[in-house]
């Protein structure tokens, strides 16, 4: 026997974000922005998407797939409101592109304008995993506090926009809405921070309009688009 | 607790490395974990000894070699190592930095235990 010294020198993720890059690239060239939902459990994901569907359908063609360890819950929740296929993880606590995959072939391969992915409840795992994304958007609910994003760096640093939700609460909890944008901020300086409440509808105006932007952005980048 | 899955991946890569190396087992495996990797040292550890049995590094020591966060400024094109993940550049103070190191989970070597490298075939 001799011993030798293979380098590798390769991220273990690297085959799983060479898929997600090619993933994206396809979602690109649909014209269709994704949109990765992460934060903790009850921070008003679901929520926030039935606001979303409200608002968006009808102008844009939405459809959500949504991650949960058990039960299809939140996909009832929604159904009513929008195109929405369950994606279990039976335990998993996060989502990866195979997952999202399958959703979207359940759901029949729709063409899209927003593909609305809710992650599993969970700050920490999540952040490591690349689902095809364009956009990864980081809830952060009111009740929680506003000192959580130096708790989680690695999510808030690789989220695009920081939305504070539950602000209907804000009376009520000592949170503040500038020391959470600022924390959040000190580890990712492009954050984009919205404020919102998905049962008075307070910010979904301007979650939307975000929405739409980054969207332009997306079609203006690849304006000769060929889905097929 | 992601590291499961991720050690599993790992085993996966290092079992067909092996197997294009014609390796029948590992005896050290180094991987490069950064603070930024959102992976816990730890876990990593405990997921390994867990995972191990079965594979060709069933007997192999694993070896983390932690390394710092560190990020270019895209401003002056320095580099910062950056501390309690204030990202921004310690030259010149700019937000606008790029990480350089600091979010790998990586492979960096092995070392395999090779009895192919002995057949005359191969010498």
């Amino acid at each position: 026997m001799e011993a030798q010294v293979i380098t590798i020198r390769r991220d273990v993720l690297a085959e799983a974000k060479a898929s997600a890059s090619i993933q994206r690239e396809h979602f690109t060239r649909c014209g269709t922005l994704v949109v990765n939902l992460v934060s903790s459990p009850g921070a008003g994901k679901t929520s926030l998407l039935e606001a979303t569907a409200r608002s968006m359908t009808g102008r844009y063609r939405l459809a959500v797939l949504v991650g949960d360890l058990e039960t299809d819950r939140d996909a009832q929740r929604l159904a009513p409101l929008v195109p929405v296929a369950q994606l279990s993880t039976g335990g998993a606590c996060h989502l990866e592109l195979p997952l999202v995959q399958r959703g979207l072939k359940a759901l029949g391969n729709p063409e899209l304008d927003f593909l609305f992915i809710e992650n599993v409840g969970n700050l920490v795992c999540p952040a490591s995993h690349d689902l095809a994304e364009h956009v990864r958007v980081v809830l952060l609910s009111t009740t929680e506090g506003d000192d959580k994003p130096g708790k989680y760096p690695k999510m808030f640093r690789t989220s695009h926009a920081l939305v504070i939700t539950k602000l209907d609460l804000l009376p009520y909890v000592p949170f503040s809405l500038a020391a959470a944008a600022e924390d959040a901020r000190r580890i990712q300086p492009a954050m984009e921070v919205m404020s919102a409440c998905a049962l008075d509808g307070r910010g979904i105006d301007r979650w939307c309009e975000y929405l739409v932007e980054r969207r332009q952005q997306l079609l203006s980048m690849e304006p000769d688009r060929a889905c097929r | 607790m992601h590291e499961h899955s991720l050690v599993r991946t790992m085993l996966e890569q290092i079992d067909r490395v092996c197997a294009a190396n014609q390796a029948d087992s590992v005896a050290e495996i180094r991987l490069q974990i950064g603070p930024l990797s959102g992976v816990e040292p730890v876990l990593v550890m405990s997921a390994f000894e867990l995972l191990k049995h079965g594979t060709r590094a069933a007997k192999a020591t694993l070896v983390l070699d932690q390394v710092p966060l560190a990020a270019l400024c895209l401003a002056c094109g320095l580099e910062s190592e950056i501390h309690d993940y204030g990202f921004h550049c310690v030259h010149c103070g700019h937000h606008h930095v790029r990480v350089v190191h600091g979010d790998e989970f990586r492979i960096e070597s092995i070392t395999v235990d090779s009895a192919a490298l002995l057949q005359p075939s191969t010498a």
